[in-house]
């Protein structure tokens, strides 16, 4: 019995005795192999991405929103009049005093507004909120400070500026004190804070003024109402407790009759997270699925190869089995071409698909993430692939009669 | 007595189908060999020799009858012991050679020992010497291509004894050759004979066969005559005689 190292060296002879062919055999599974890794990469950066971006706010949060979400309207229900003005700045009391689990809890309005310094103006996106936001939403202070409890009781004029907007409107210029003007009043920029980031979904976090929640709601809107409300529990496990205890205090609070629906709809991150990862992962699936059958291509093209060599070394088989070869030997020895030519094609392969995934970082707003699970999955669809189609040339060969096969011209 | 036939045959049929026709190729064959002897088998196309070739060289099993080798019944064995059969006891030499084109020298006498189980004791120096002992020192790295007929036989011969076998088969080993590169290799059974080898040589060359000791006649898938030769043609004596390559090429100046 031949040893292992010497089948891999026989392997590699006979492979090297037909390179153009080997490498056209190979390039199936080099392609297959590179695109099923290179697509999960982009999958799983996509999906490492949105958690991240999620969990950069804090993974334990939870969004409350107005209008229910349980109904037949479902989300269009938000824009509806009727349901949208259902949250009010009393519900965030109502939470602090009597919730056990949640921890810090902010009001929202979220609001686009033209901004303007001097002779300098753009839009943004304008963040209302109490003081606690630095917090809750993971605000960090560059310079300066974030506008205080007072400013909210006296519905004060101070904004604080995100990296962009500071850029745009100042340059170099330092904007503590300055005045700057929303929708036309009058605002004193009080702080700026460090660079968010783009999201995943590509918007810039950084073209963002907070403001107090009051002055946006007396001064700038006149509205009673809050988009959103964000809850956060000190520990990640309480989430849901959270999300039953806020929807009670919330129900009594709206007077909202046992049978009745709610107005307010309540998400946590850890569903939120469920969602999106959901939506990512039937990506990557359904993508993976067309590289798959690229790779099932590829073991067609090797099957017929060996085919092909089988017949083309005939004559080989039958010295081999007239000096002594077993059929166990002549078996392993075509086995192991097809497992050398998918390995060493499949080794290509992740190569090829780490140098796309690298590219696509570099060069793509695309963020990907090779991962193990990628490469031994490819490596072991592959390497089933090839076994499979190999195997039936493989048997061919090894059942060859050694006296019509010395014969074979 | 058994033991003295290193080859015992008895009573041998063989029938092949080619298509829808029978081609009944062996109809009671019995022959002896006894350790040591050169014998060869003569016969036209179609009398039966190349079955009988593979037969003796476990090849093939044949439909009834007997066959000893070295008091081993080959008939009752399976296919993975007829492969061990073959990698131990016996050596094969053809007409074409049948060396594997892309290994060179070293690699071609090495390959039965591959399929060997017991590990070969200083295999690179064993290989070395059978390379020698059949004059091809030197050309090791050689492939078959850049080796000359007579070259690419010894090759083959050096193959053939790799794994020391009991029996070495010729078929035709002359036949591709020019004269002299054919006695060349005749000289070289004749030195392996004498050595102790015990050799069947499958030929339609009556001057080749009569270097052996004994020759057997087939026709029809029978043994017709059986003929002793009292004084064998001495391959070394011939070669003697004839011109050598280089005084040919003079003569042609």
């Amino acid at each position: 019995m031949r040893s292992f190292g010497k089948n891999i060296i026989i392997a590699f002879q006979s492979l090297f005795l037909n390179k153009l062919r080997s490498a056209l055999t190979m390039l199936g599974i080099i392609i297959g192999v590179g695109a099923v890794v290179a697509v999960m990469s982009i999958g799983t950066g996509a999906q490492a991405s949105v958690i991240d971006s999620i969990q950069g706010i804090g993974s334990n949060l939870i969004i409350i929103m107005p209008g229910g979400s349980d109904d037949d309207m479902g989300a269009l229900n938000q824009f509806t009049s009727a349901n949208k003005e259902s949250l009010k700045l009393q519900d965030i009391d109502a939470i602090k005093k009597h919730s056990r689990y949640v921890d810090g809890i902010i009001p929202v309005i979220l609001s686009a507004a033209p901004v303007t310094y001097k002779d300098k103006g753009s839009n943004v996106s304008i963040y209302a909120s109490s003081e606690e936001a630095v917090g809750v939403y993971n605000f960090e202070i560059d310079t300066g400070k974030f506008f205080s409890k007072s400013d909210i009781a006296n519905s004060s004029n101070v904004a604080v500026l995100g990296k962009t907007i500071k850029n745009k409107l100042f340059s170099n210029e330092d904007p503590l004190g300055k005045s700057i003007k929303i929708f036309g009043k009058n605002f004193k920029v009080i702080g700026t804070v460090k660079s968010k980031g783009a999201n995943t979904f590509g918007q810039d976090q950084d073209n963002t003024i907070a403001i107090p929640v009051t002055t946006a709601m007396n001064k700038l809107y006149g509205q009673n109402y809050l988009n959103l409300i964000i809850a956060k529990t000190a520990e990640e496990k309480n989430l849901n407790l959270a999300s039953e205890e806020i929807t009670r205090i919330l129900r009594k609070q709206h007077n909202i009759k046992s049978g009745q629906k709610n107005d307010f709809s309540i998400e946590n991150q850890t569903e939120i997270l469920n969602a999106l990862s959901a939506v990512t992962n039937i990506f990557t699936i359904a993508i993976s699925g067309i590289a798959a059958i690229s790779l099932l291509v590829g073991g067609i093209g090797i099957m017929n190869i060996m085919l092909v060599s089988v017949t083309e070394r005939t004559r080989e088989i039958g010295i081999r089995k007239a000096i002594g070869a077993k059929n166990r030997d002549i078996l392993t020895q075509f086995l192991t071409e097809s497992v050398v030519l998918s390995l060493t094609g499949g080794l290509m392969g992740i190569i090829f698909a780490l140098v796309i995934s690298l590219l696509l970082n570099k060069y793509s707003p695309i963020l990907t993430s090779v991962s193990f699970s990628s490469i031994a999955l490819a490596i072991s669809f592959s390497t089933f692939v090839r076994l499979f189609f190999g195997i039936y040339p493989a048997m061919r060969a090894a059942r060859l009669n050694p006296i019509e096969a010395l014969r074979f011209e | 007595m058994t033991d003295e036939f290193i080859i015992k045959i008895e009573n041998i049929f063989k029938t092949y189908k080619i298509g829808d026709i029978e081609v009944r190729a062996l109809r009671g064959v019995d022959l002896q060999i006894i350790k040591g002897e050169f014998i060869a088998i003569m016969g036209p196309s179609g009398s039966g020799k190349s079955t009988l070739m593979n037969i003796l060289g476990c090849l093939d099993i044949p439909d009834s009858g007997k066959y000893f080798l070295e008091n081993i019944e080959v008939g009752k064995l399976n296919d993975n012991h007829l492969a061990n059969i073959r990698n131990m006891k016996v050596g094969f030499v053809f007409q074409t050679f049948n060396l594997l084109s892309r290994l060179n020298t070293f690699q071609n006498v090495e390959l039965p020992t591959i399929y060997t189980k017991t590990k070969l004791k200083n295999r690179k120096l064993v290989i070395n010497q059978y390379i020698e002992s059949v004059g091809l020192k030197g050309k090791e790295k050689n492939k078959p291509n850049e080796l000359s007929g007579g070259e690419r036989q010894r090759v083959a011969i050096a193959r053939a004894l790799i794994n020391d076998p009991a029996i070495i088969l010729a078929d035709e080993p002359t036949g591709n050759l020019d004269s002299r590169t054919g006695e060349e290799i005749m000289a070289i059974f004749q030195k392996l004979n004498k050595q102790g080898k015990t050799i069947i040589l499958v030929t339609h060359e009556l001057d080749i066969a009569r270097h052996t000791q004994r020759i057997i006649y087939l026709r029809d898938g029978l043994i017709i005559k059986q003929e002793r030769i009292e004084n064998p043609v001495m391959a070394d004596e011939i070669l003697s005689k004839m011109p050598k390559l280089e005084d040919r090429i003079s003569v042609l100046k």
